[in-house]
């Protein structure tokens, strides 16, 4: 074997400018694909952050129909002994009480229509990363009586700034309407323009004295130290608290499991493409590494050495050929992701806008699971392997006497 | 399918051929490259096989190293029947048994002139010691022990084939064939490699089996045999001769 591996390394450098070009094509496939797909990796992991720490959780209780129906009855009753259970599992690492309602928000200029989040501040900020959003203001523990605060989007659709009064209009326990005046304490962007734009946030037992007179929840958000518990957790509290609806986040949001299924597998999506594409390279410098050395193949089986030998010895300038050029890919791209991984590349100049009204950083920090390198050079040593499959195969089906007759 | 020597088969002889055929394209147009050619060649022979372009020398050749299949007829090298031999025994047959230099030198560009000489050895499985010790000796007797780490490009045409033959001996092969050594060869570097085939011949009695039509190699050759369209004209023992290069 040793023997094969040094006489493949010395074919591959007979034409050092036919394998140079191929090797520089092979690098510049891979690490364009591998940094592409970091970037789409990074944005992928970015939003997921953003969705799962800034609010969704890892898990969330409701009343059973209140997803479905959003009424203002449809509150959590027993909410004190939901607390007392996830405050004794060792899983938790924190939760947060919320009052839900739909409704509209006024201001002197215009109306609009928002879901209005009452959330507890110590609890919420404890559990959920949304005070960080915080652009003009204060946060919620404001000193202010009934503070509130909106997204930058709905602030400027109102024409309101912090220290302004609007007034929340929404259903109570009785279905009756009821409305509540709050000042804007400040201006959050999540980096979602849609969101931004559809809802405020005020404090729980503000918005639960509006409603009921008293505090309720009709949300209790649960963050855990491991995210893949949230599976086992959900089927205890459903077993322990029958009568509610447990659900994790890939339940709540099935969009984003189906974002993150994808982005796992978005590497191998575009370097599928990317190795295809090379392999049609691979397979033409073989054949013509083949087709020029006839004689000399014709004459190594002449002297004797085996066609699993000949086999070998093709497959294997394949798969070195290749992997040269996939391994300094590789380096090239690790270190072009890691010291992207580490700056950001930054879109807003080309399409930030946009991209905060899809949900996504206008800053993004691209990122590769170092396993996928493993994965990746399994793919590519693949694609060698398959391209120098033909080549192999012709030089299998010399013929000595044919070959050596030639003069 | 292999057997046993037959009675037919005398002690001496190394190679036996029985009524050898070819032919190209039955089906189509028939080339007969062989008629019923029987041989017997003798260990320590120096022969050459003559005739006009398309007489069948290469032909006769690649049925003797194995290369070639005939339509009919059989080979028997050592006692061997190596017609019919499955693929994998026959290359493995040629790489104990039969040494060959082409016209063409065929010697691995990539590979030094001792690379080339051990590369036969490592197929054997030799090991380095031996391998290192056949390589010198042999090189060193092709005069070309100065020239070990030079590529065949760093190499006249004369000493690439005297490369070839040196790796044709490395596997101590009992006998070796040798289509056309001297054609791409200058007077004076044809005539020195006849000289060195010619000695290795005399004094380690290696059998060598030249098919050519150039008249130096003729005139070395201790027996000639003639062929032409395919069957064989003539086969004479002959006193060799040194024709002296022109000046």
């Amino acid at each position: 074997m040793k023997m094969l591996i040094s006489i493949s390394w010395r074919n591959i450098w007979r034409h050092p400018a036919r394998s140079g070009v191929l090797i520089g094509a092979i690098i510049a496939g891979i690490w364009a694909g591998i940094v592409l797909s970091g970037w789409a990796n990074g944005l992928i992991e970015q939003r997921f952050n953003r969705v799962i720490q800034d609010e969704l959780t890892h898990l969330q209780l409701h009343h059973a129909e209140f997803l479905t129906e959003r009424e203002p009855q449809m509150t959590l009753d027993q909410a004190d002994s939901h607390f007392r259970w996830l405050a004794d599992d060792e899983r938790v690492r924190s939760f947060t009480g919320r009052t839900l309602s739909d409704g509209m928000i006024q201001s002197p200029l215009t109306t609009s229509g928002v879901q209005i989040r009452g959330v507890d501040p110590d609890s919420e900020r404890g559990t959920t990363t949304f005070h960080q959003n915080i652009v003009e203001g204060e946060y919620l523990d404001s000193e202010l009586r009934h503070p509130i605060l909106l997204g930058r989007k709905l602030a400027e659709k109102l024409n309101v700034e912090v220290g302004y009064r609007v007034v929340l209009s929404f259903q109570d326990l009785e279905n009756n309407l009821t409305s509540g005046a709050f000042t804007v304490a400040g201006i959050f962007s999540s980096g979602h323009t849609d969101y931004d734009e559809r809802n405020v946030f005020v404090r729980n037992r503000d918005l639960s004295e509006l409603i009921a007179g008293e505090l309720v929840y009709h949300e209790i958000a649960v963050m855990l130290y491991d995210a893949e518990l949230s599976d086992e957790l959900v089927k205890e509290l459903r077993q322990e608290f029958p009568g509610i609806s447990a659900e994790t986040w890939y339940e709540l949001s099935p969009e984003l499991r189906f974002m993150t299924d994808v982005g796992q597998s978005y590497l191998f999506y575009i370097m599928i493409v990317v190795l295809a594409a090379l392999a049609f390279g691979i397979l033409n410098t073989m054949l013509m590494a083949i087709f020029e050395r006839m004689r000399e193949l014709g004459m190594l089986m002449a002297i004797g050495m085996s066609k699993l030998r000949i086999f070998l010895m093709v497959m294997l300038e394949a798969v070195m050929l290749t992997l040269t050029g996939a391994v300094l890919g590789m380096g090239l791209a690790w270190i072009t992701v890691d010291y992207l991984g580490e700056r950001g590349i930054d879109l807003s100049a080309i399409g930030g806008d946009t991209m905060a009204e899809w949900g996504y950083d206008a800053v993004v920090y691209p990122s590769i699971p170092s396993g996928d390198f493993v994965s990746l050079t399994f793919l590519v040593v693949g694609v060698a392997l398959i391209s120098a499959l033909y080549p192999s195969y012709k030089a299998l089906k010399l013929n000595p006497a044919d070959v050596v007759r030639e003069k | 399918m292999i057997s046993e020597p037959t009675q037919e088969d005398k002690p001496m002889s190394i190679i036996t051929t029985h009524n050898l055929s070819k032919v190209y394209n039955p089906d189509t147009v028939p080339v007969h490259a062989l008629r019923d050619v029987s041989l017997e060649f003798e260990e320590g022979e120096f022969t050459t096989v003559r005739g006009p372009s398309g007489s069948g020398k290469t032909t006769l050749l690649n049925m003797i190293g194995g290369l070639d299949e005939p339509s009919s007829g059989y080979v028997v090298v050592d006692g061997v029947r190596i017609t019919g031999m499955p693929d994998r025994k026959l290359i493995n047959f040629r790489l104990n048994n039969i040494g060959f230099v082409f016209q063409s030198y065929n010697l691995v560009p990539v590979f030094t002139a001792y690379e080339n000489v051990t590369f036969i050895m490592l197929l054997q499985k030799s090991s380095k010691k031996e391998m290192d010790d056949r390589a010198h000796e042999l090189l060193d007797a092709v005069g070309l022990s100065s020239k070990l780490n030079s590529r065949p490009k760093e190499l006249s045409g004369g000493e690439q084939q005297r490369v070839a033959v040196a790796r044709a001996l490395a596997s101590r092969p009992k006998f070796i064939l040798a289509d056309e050594p001297t054609a791409n060869l200058d007077s004076k570097s044809a005539m020195n490699l006849l000289d060195m085939m010619e000695k290795m011949n005399r004094e380690e009695n290696v059998t060598f089996i030249f098919s050519s039509h150039d008249q130096r190699v003729i005139d070395r050759a201790r027996r000639v045999i003639t062929m032409v369209d395919g069957a064989i004209y003539s086969d004479e023992k002959q006193t060799p001769k040194r024709t002296e290069p022109a000046k």
